[in-house]
């Protein structure tokens, strides 16, 4: 397994739209994405159950990743937790 | 059969019906049987691939690079979502309920997830999540009727409300007339209708006619008249259309008075404006010959924004508005928050009495960080051509001072930023008794005043504009209104301010004669009728008005009033 810790500072968090083009993203790899933050987890892949998450501003969040690319993956959806907003 | 409601814009309107209702059929709760399970997950399936082709449909409309387009395209991800796909089947499974049920209970159980967040923007998404669950259900049941994007003829739609922001969204193109239950002569979906040119009947109870109107019968509204025809015989049919086509022609005709001067006959010239409420309007303006913005609505921006425009969101949208105006002016007056405009993601505390509420500029005194962002925008748009920044609502000195303070730290993160901006002219909407008996004071702070019509006769009257019991006992065109018209303008003539008129009033040709013979400098027209008064400018003459408005503001009977304007 390999993951990645960060912290969001995209003024509304990751809302609707950088969450959709995050599932977008993650879905181009075959491993398991998982995100981890306020306690919950949510595959990287579902829109529905990352929207429940709260990834807003300042918080902290978990990538985590097991199975082919997976390095490449966490490594991904972890930059664009970063920039998107 | 037919009888009247209250006509917002004039013109006959050719249609078929089509009646927009919210209500949901009930759920229905009855456990089901093992066979029924099948069925009802099929039709889950089923219902989701209707919704998502359905969704794609909408999107053929948009850019792909635009907001909607995304929002739309996170909806799709949503219904295409592996994990909630596969909850709503096991909900199915597991409680025997059928689909509908099963959408209603997971969506709500994620509602109410989103609600619980800190964050109050990523909890407002829940509204959406609702929303979303209500198209799937509508889906289930065959109809996805809500959405009206996928219209291709001539619709007269029928609705008992109709919100801003639901307007905003409609297919004007193929929406021919608009009949609502409810809605009084300027509230804001009048305003919208009159300046988009579509004739609509407001006060109109349709539902409660003998008759049922039923969707895709013959409708043709008469503006003219305000009568609502239902499956009109040919004979009354045919009579209509040459109406039309007269009143098209009528139309056809003042396009010839685009590109002369606007001024009277004896060479006095008024300046004549434009009021836009949407960034598709302003094509209309320079189409129509007006020398600018004399009102941009800024809040209408928010209306279908998911969120508070940021400044460089603001800042480019205004300089789109500056580009297509060709070098006029652009007069941004700043959100006009509360009153019947609410915003459903800025914090809004409810109030008992919302138009004598934290409205227009005591919403944007009382949220500084709001405010400065707009002003910041509107200061950056004005490095590239003239903007003029009114604010709404103002009544004393000290909100104007108030608000001057904050254009003065807008300006200092501007050049702490190092960001370029430029210099505005500054302006008041006159828009209470209030603003009209303090104006002395305020004037030698001003470079601008604008009457706002609508408010200062609902103020003044005590007589709530979106109320249609009282939209005809309480014009516009009543004797305290108009004393207070004058006033503003004398006051404004003493200290030497320009002076300028954009509410709803200045859109009526047979109101041209008072408002120019009362000493107006501009007015500011909604584009539909801005022909229509710059005709009536042009065939008269500067002395003749001067009688003509003084006469009127002598009377002191409403219908009197009405009378002296109908003959000018």
């Amino acid at each position: 397994m390999y993951q990645k810790t960060v912290t969001i500072v995209a003024p509304h968090g990751i809302h609707t739209r950088p969450a959709a083009l995050l599932v977008k993203e993650a879905k181009a790899f075959t491993c398991d994405i998982m995100v981890e933050c306020n306690g919950k987890q949510a595959s990287a892949k579902s829109l529905f159950k990352l929207q429940t998450l709260g990834l807003y501003q300042g918080v902290s969040v978990t990538v985590f990743a097991t199975g082919e690319q997976a390095q490449a993956a966490v490594d991904k959806i972890a930059s664009l937790l970063i920039t998107l907003s | 059969m037919s009888f009247n409601g209250i006509v917002v814009s004039a013109g006959i309107a050719f249609g078929k019906a089509l009646t927009i209702t919210t209500h949901m059929p009930p759920l229905d709760f009855k456990l089901l049987s093992s066979a029924q399970i099948k069925q009802q997950q099929q039709q889950l399936t089923h219902a989701i691939e209707l919704l998502i082709k359905h969704l794609q449909h909408c999107q053929h409309h948009l850019c792909p690079e635009c907001e909607n387009f995304q929002l739309i395209d996170a909806d799709i991800m949503l219904l295409e979502d592996e994990e909630l796909q596969q909850q709503l089947h096991q909900h199915i499974a597991q409680f025997n309920v059928s689909a509908a049920v099963a959408i209603d209970r997971i969506f709500n159980q994620q509602a109410a997830e989103l609600a619980a967040l800190d964050d109050p923007y990523l909890a407002n998404r829940s509204g959406d999540i609702l929303c979303l669950a209500k198209r799937l259900i509508s889906a289930i049941h065959g109809h996805l009727k809500w959405d009206l994007s996928t219209l291709t003829e001539d619709t007269i739609l029928l609705a008992d409300d109709l919100t801003p922001a639901e307007f905003a969204i409609l297919p004007l193109k193929h929406i021919t007339g608009i009949v609502l239950e409810s809605g009084g002569l300027t509230s804001h979906t009048a305003i919208l209708a009159r300046a988009a040119g579509i004739p609509a009947l407001l006060n109109y109870p349709f539902s409660k006619l003998s008759v049922k109107i039923k969707d895709g019968e013959q409708l043709v509204l008469d503006g003219m008249t305000g009568d609502l025809h239902i499956a009109p015989s040919a004979t009354i049919l045919a009579q209509l259309k040459q109406q039309q086509t007269q009143e098209l022609q009528r139309r056809q005709a003042l396009t010839a008075y685009k590109d002369l001067p606007s001024s009277t006959q004896d060479g006095h010239s008024i300046t004549l404006l434009a009021n836009v409420g949407n960034l598709s309007e302003i094509s209309h303006v320079t189409d129509v010959g007006a020398k600018g913005i004399g009102l941009f609505r800024t809040e209408f921006l928010l209306m279908n924004a998911k969120a508070l425009p940021d400044e460089q969101q603001q800042y480019k949208l205004y300089c789109d508005a500056l580009q297509s105006l060709n070098g006029e002016v652009l007069s941004i007056r700043t959100f006009d928050i509360g009153a019947d405009k609410e915003i459903p993601y800025l914090e809004q505390s409810h109030e008992d009495n919302p138009a004598l509420g934290i409205r227009g500029i005591r919403y944007s005194l009382s949220h500084p960080d709001t405010f400065i962002t707009q002003v910041k925008a509107v200061l950056r748009a004005a490095n590239h051509g003239p903007i003029r920044l009114m604010f709404p609502m103002v009544n004393q000195i000290e909100e104007l001072e108030h608000a001057m303070v904050f254009i003065e730290q807008a300006k200092a993160q501007l050049i702490e930023q190092e960001k370029g901006f430029g210099e505005v002219s500054l302006g008041i909407v006159v828009e209470t008794p209030a603003a009209v008996f303090n104006l002395p004071s305020m004037l030698p702070l001003l470079d601008f005043v604008s009457i706002g019509t609508n408010d200062l006769t609902q103020y003044t009257l005590a007589a709530d504009r979106t109320n249609p019991n009282l939209a005809k006992q309480f014009p516009v065109l009543s004797p305290a209104v108009i004393q207070l018209m004058s006033m503003t303008i004398s006051h404004c003539k003493q200290a030497g301010v320009k002076v300028s008129l954009c509410g709803e009033l200045g859109s009526d040709p047979r109101a041209l004669g008072l408002l120019v013979g009362l000493g107006l400098d501009e007015i500011s027209i909604n584009p539909s009728n801005l022909l229509d008064v710059k005709a009536a400018l042009v065939k008269g003459r500067y002395q003749d008005f001067i009688i003509h408005a003084q006469q009127v503001a002598s009377l002191t009977r409403i219908e009197e009033i009405h009378a002296a304007i109908q003959q000018c």
